[in-house]
Parts: structure tokens; C-alpha cells; sequence
């Protein structure tokens, strides 16, 4: 089959590998039908993710059709539509149970590496280095599901692909992320990042209740998408100061929720991003904490900060003492996706939002390579890429 | 509670932590090696003596340090099971589910005390022992230790109910006659053979298929062009195999 495997920094390309095989007995082997890059994949295609080996096949944002099922699968069957969560549960161990999905003890084949870096092992990921479990992603033709009865969601016919495709990663992980903002009667939600995850985060944020949200990022397209369903944009660039414009629109309050949905490659303005750039440059660090610096000084006092942006490593200059000072809640992790994929599945049914209005480009599997790139550097006011794995690429 | 972990009266009653005869040797070795850097880096007085003074004073720091380590290796390990004390007692009491069960390292064990444990690549690296049940609570705990040999060890496994209705508690704590020297120790860590990860790896391995009846792998699943970086972690990250061939491929497509 092919497939689109990481060949180092800012190198990905398209391979003919072998098909993926049943391994274990809970094991499922899905057909893709639509493939997606995630923001996350930016930081593998960086270089800021640890433990990538050469060859690894990325993705894990994807469905598709279940074409074969190992021999202790109960729940799904061949022929079945699924979208497949990126992280992986075995629904039966001590997390599972808790509803701590993405905690799960018993899919990680290379957890002591994650417990030497992070102390605990947390479950395995498709495509996402090594230290996660290693598994091969989903911008492929086929992948292998393990546990898949416990991860698939089955899709009734009648819906498009692109409608649903989503609830794999970006639509749930938004969604976890406003959740977590414990969202009350009058709330204002402020949210760095209008990338993918940030869209899902500003709708979810109305679904759930906010007043107002207030969107901040720097790029046109993405502060117009989330101004076209009601939040208030903040360009950072064009403000002095972030926090005293929050403050000015929230009348000294400050907001009631402060989210971070940019991650360890933000870009900032002034002397704090030129240090985060220079350090990460000089590799002494793998992230760039700039926005996480300024959510939690932007957080009202007792408010919460929620984290769905990726953070890698060892972090310094974290205003602590503010964070103390006020009071604040922090809230982050990998989404514990089995709890909300059902829920938000039904969302979708009902209307109430269409996640298919993020994408803005589709590329066939083979022009991956060019989708990445067109992807990181935000050329073409590209927001999300969806792949096809089996379409051929029109010839230039 | 005691448990008697302690074979020496059985087997002759020799100390348990008496330095092995090959470990003498490489410490011997790293701490000649380490002086003559040493002194031979001292004597070019240039940068890169000045390098190899520095890395000889290290073998030497180590050498020294090595001699005062006792020889006994101490392992411990434990996990929490989703599942009744009863039933992961009876898991591991019975040692057919070492051999079925566990990927790496593989456990043999022929019923009459003969012990055949495999790892590494291929599963080339085989270590046999003999040994003995030597104190036993069905349910709480199984304590055994080995006979007198190169890498004699003791130790007890406990089962207990952890706290909620979270499980068993299993825990491993064993000792070792520790054979490897100062750098041996630390080139068998690299390469993922250090006891403790071993046992660690094991208890996981009888956690995950209790919980979920298999243990995740992906050994055998499509990879790309691993290249020379690609495959020189591999060993780093303490995968298997260290080298992947892609099978010929069957292209559902064509």
C-alpha cells in the first residue's frame, strides 16, 4: 500500500510499504477513506517530537471501512463505517474505567521510555514517535486498529465523510478543551490559536454556554472563520499589549477561561518569543511556551487556564507565581476521546454544527508531501488539510 | 510477617554478595585503562590530551567507586492489576503462563526447578538457573531463591488488594549476585538487559494480559525506508526486531 512516512525534519514522503496484518486478537484492519493532517503532525514534520525513527508512518486523524477483524473482536464488523480515535484504549484497566481514556495502561509498547521521561506512560497513539507506542498512522491506504471494538465509532450511512471525519482528533480535543474551561452562565472564554483545534474550541464554547469568546491569533482567514459565528478577534500583532486589551474588553475582569490551543511552536511578539525562538534554535529546549506565559497572566483571578495545545518537554519562565497568586485551575492532557466521540457524533446528526467547515484544501495522498508544507507555512490561507488516500493525483 | 528468602544454608552458606571473579577483572581493566589515559593525556599537554585526561579520570572515578559497591544487584518492581488477588495469584503461580505469556523476556520453566530465561535480539541471550520454592502463602506471596551460580538471585513476589476496588497490588522484590562490572552494567542497560527493567517488564507483560488478553506490539506492521538513524534507535529504544524487512509487498490497490 502507500503510505506517507516521516523521514526526518522537514522531510515526509510517500512509500510503498507493506499492508498492515492482524497482530493480536482484538485487532482491526480499517481501509481509509479520508485522512487528515493534524497541527500536531507540524511538530513531528519540526523535528520537536522525540523518538521519531526514520520510516515511521504518520497520521491519526482518519476513517474508513473495517476490511478485516481479528478473533476476539465482538463489537464491529467487516464492512462497518467507523472514524477511529487517535489515542488508543483498552477499556479495561484501571483508567479505562475511570473514563481517564487517554491514561490507559495497556496500549503502550514502549512505555518505560515515556515513564523514564514523564515518570507514567500514558496510552499509545497512532503515528506519534516512539516514546507513544510507536504505531503506524493513518495517511495510508490501511491501517491496524488495535482494540478496535473498544475505539470505533460506527457511522450511519447518509452522512459524508468530511462531516464526521473530525470526530477522530481536532472536533472532540476542541471540545474536551472548552469543556474543561467549566463554562458558566455569563462566561467570557478567551482562546489563543485559531488553527483547527481553535475553531472547534470557539464552537464548542458557544454549545456549552459562553457568553462571549474572544478569538486571538494573527492570520486574516482564521480570525475571519471564527468571527463568522460570533466570537469577538484579537489580532496580536496589532495590540500592544495582549493582556491590557483583554482586560479593557472585559471591563478589569479578565476573562473567565483562558486557552491555549497554540502549543510549543507559538509565535509571539517581543522579548519573551525572541528567547522561546533562540533557545529552541540553539535546541535547549523543544518548546515554545510564549502563549502559555501570557494565558496564565490573562486569567481572571480563581479562573482556568485549559491547555489542548501540545507541550513536549522541560518548560522555564512560566509565571508560577501568578498562577498561584490567582487561584488558577489548570486543565490539559491528551483527549480522553471514547468519552466524547458518541456524544459529539450526535451533535453532528442533529445540525447543530457542521465540522466540515474547517477544511480548506484536499490533496490526494501522494501530494501529501506538498500539503504539509502548504500546511506549516499557512500558504494559500490554508487552515486543514484532508487527504485522499486513493484518489490519483490529477498530472501537472 | 518473614519470608524466607535464604538458600545459603542449603547450598553451603557461602556470602550472598561476595564479588564475582569477573567482575574483579573489569574493574581491574577500567581502572588500568582509565590511569594510563590519564596519565598519557596528561603528558601531551594539548586539547585533546587534555580530553583523554578527562575521560581516563572518569573510567578511573569509576573504577574506584565500583569497589565499593556491594555486590548485590537489587530489583523492585510493582504493579496494580485490575483483576482479584485470587486470580493473578493463580496466574502466576502457574508456570506454563510464564512460557505462553510473556513476549520479552521469555520465561521456561520445566516444573522441577529449572528456570531458562531468554532476551535480547533473537532471544540469543539465555540465562538458566535452578530454583527453589522457598516459602509460600497461597494468595499473598511466593518466595523463592536459586542455587549457588554466576548470577544466583532471591527474592518473593506478594499479591495484595489494593485499596478501593482497584485490584491486586503485585509486587516483585529480588536480589542478585550482580556479575557485571562498571561497564558492563552500564553498556547492558543501554541495550535494555538491566534487571530491573527486565522484572518490570515482565510484571507489565502479566498486567496486560490479565486486563486485556494480549500484549500490545507492533512488531510486524508496515514501515518505510528506515535508514541507518532510523534503525540505530530502534536498538536505543529497545525494539524488536532492531532491523525490520518489509515483506513483499501485496498491494490491495493494484
Amino acid at each position: 500500500m502507500k503510505a506517507l512516512c516521516w523521514q526526518g525534519k522537514n522531510k515526509v514522503e510517500v512509500e510503498r510499504v507493506s499492508d498492515p496484518e492482524i497482530l493480536n486478537p482484538r485487532d482491526g484492519i480499517v481501509r481509509i477513506t479520508r485522512t487528515a493532517i493534524c497541527g500536531s503532525d507540524l511538530h513531528l514534520y519540526d523535528g520537536y517530537i522525540p523518538t521519531m525513527e526514520a520510516g515511521d508512518v504518520l497520521g491519526h486523524e482518519f476513517m474508513g471501512e473495517i476490511v478485516e477483524t481479528g478473533s476476539e473482536v465482538k463489537r464491529v464488523k467487516k464492512g462497518d463505517r467507523v472514524v477511529i480515535p487517535f489515542t488508543i484504549a483498552c477499556g479495561q484497566c484501571g483508567f479505562c474505567k475511570q473514563n481517564l481514556w487517554s491514561a490507559c495502561d495497556n496500549t503502550n509498547p514502549n512505555a518505560w521510555m515515556m515513564e523514564k521521561l514523564y515518570g507514567y506512560s500514558g496510552s499509545g497513539l497512532f503515528g506519534y514517535s516512539h516514546m507513544m507506542g510507536g504505531y503506524a498512522g493513518g495517511q495510508a491506504q490501511f491501517v491496524r486498529v488495535p482494540f478496535i471494538d473498544v475505539g470505533a465509532l460506527q457511522i450511519p450511512d447518509g452522512i459524508d465523510d468530511e462531516k464526521v471525519l473530525f470526530l477522530s482528533d481536532i472536533f472532540p480535543t476542541g471540545y474536551m478543551a472548552a469543556e474543561n474551561c467549566n463554562i458558566k452562565q455569563g462566561d467570557v472564554v478567551a482562546i489563543w490559536g485559531c488553527g483547527p483545534v481553535g475553531q472547534f474550541a470557539i464552537r464548542s464554547a458557544f454549545l456549552l454556554g459562553a457568553e462571549r469568546v474572544i478569538a486571538i491569533d494573527r492570520i486574516p482567514e482564521r480570525l475571519k472563520m471564527a468571527r463568522a459565528v460570533g466570537a469577538e478577534v484579537v489580532n496580536y500583532e496589532e495590540v500592544d499589549d495582549l493582556v491590557t486589551e483583554l482586560k479593557w474588553m472585559t471591563a478589569g475582569r479578565g476573562p473567565d477561561s483562558c486557552m491555549d490551543a497554540v502549543g510549543l511552536e507559538a509565535h509571539g511578539t517581543g522579548v519573551a518569543a525572541a528567547y522561546d525562538y533562540t533557545k529552541q534554535r540553539l535546541k535547549l529546549s523543544f518548546d515554545r511556551p510564549t502563549v502559555l506565559r501570557q494565558v496564565i497572566q490573562a486569567c481572571r483571578k480563581g479562573g482556568v487556564v485549559s491547555l489542548p495545545g501540545v507541550y513536549g518537554g522541560v518548560l522555564d519562565k512560566i509565571p508560577f507565581g501568578a498562577a498561584f497568586g490567582k487561584g488558577l485551575t489548570f486543565k490539559m492532557g491528551q483527549t480522553h476521546m471514547h468519552s466524547y466521540t458518541g456524544k459529539l457524533l450526535e451533535h453532528v446528526q442533529k445540525g447543530d454544527i457542521d465540522p466540515s467547515f474547517v477544511i480548506t484544501h484536499r490533496f490526494s495522498l501522494d501530494e501529501a508531501p506538498e500539503a504539509y508544507r502548504t500546511f506549516r507555512d499557512k500558504q494559500d490561507e490554508c487552515i486543514k488539510v484532508v487527504l485522499d488516500p486513493w484518489q490519483e493525483p490529477i498530472a501537472a | 510477617m518473614t519470608i524466607d528468602t535464604n538458600l545459603a544454608e542449603k547450598v553451603g552458606g557461602k556470602a550472598f554478595s561476595r564479588r564475582p571473579a569477573t567482575t574483579n577483572i573489569e574493574t581491574a581493566l577500567t581502572l588500568a585503562t582509565g590511569a594510563a589515559l590519564a596519565i598519557y593525556g596528561a603528558l601531551r599537554r594539548d586539547w585533546f590530551g587534555a580530553a583523554l585526561a578527562g575521560g581516563g579520570s572518569y573510567l578511573v572515578y569509576c573504577g574506584v567507586t565500583d569497589l565499593k559497591r556491594p555486590y548485590q544487584g537489587r530489583v523492585r518492581a510493582a504493579f496494580t492489576i485490575n483483576k482479584p488477588p485470587q486470580e493473578v495469584y493463580d496466574f502466576v503461580r502457574n508456570s506454563e503462563n510464564w512460557g505462553r505469556a510473556l513476549r520479552e523476556p521469555k520465561f521456561e520453566h520445566d516444573g522441577q526447578g529449572n528456570v531458562t530465561l531468554r532476551f535480547g535480539a533473537n532471544d540469543k541471550t539465555e540465562f538458566k538457573s535452578r530454583i527453589e520454592l522457598t516459602d509460600e502463602q497461597p494468595g499473598e506471596y511466593i518466595a523463592w531463591a536459586s542455587e549457588e551460580q554466576m548470577l544466583e538471585h532471591r527474592g518473593v513476589v506478594r499479591f495484595k488488594k489494593a485499596p478501593g476496588d482497584r485490584g491486586t497490588e503485585i509486587s516483585v522484590a529480588l536480589e542478585y549476585k550482580s556479575p557485571t562490572g562498571p561497564i558492563s552494567h552500564a553498556l547492558a542497560s543501554l541495550a535494555g538487559l538491566d534487571p530491573q527493567q527486565l522484572v518490570r517488564e515482565g510484571l507489565r507483560q502479566i498486567k496486560h494480559l490479565m486486563e486485556t488478553g494480549e500484549i500490545p506490539t507492533t512488531e510486524g506492521q508496515p514501515v518505510g525506508a528506515r535508514g541507518f538513524s532510523g534503525a540505530t534507535k530502534r536498538v536505543l529504544y529497545h525494539e524488536r526486531p532492531a532491523v525490520e524487512v518489509q515483506r513483499e509487498e501485496r498491494l490491495a490497490g493494484d
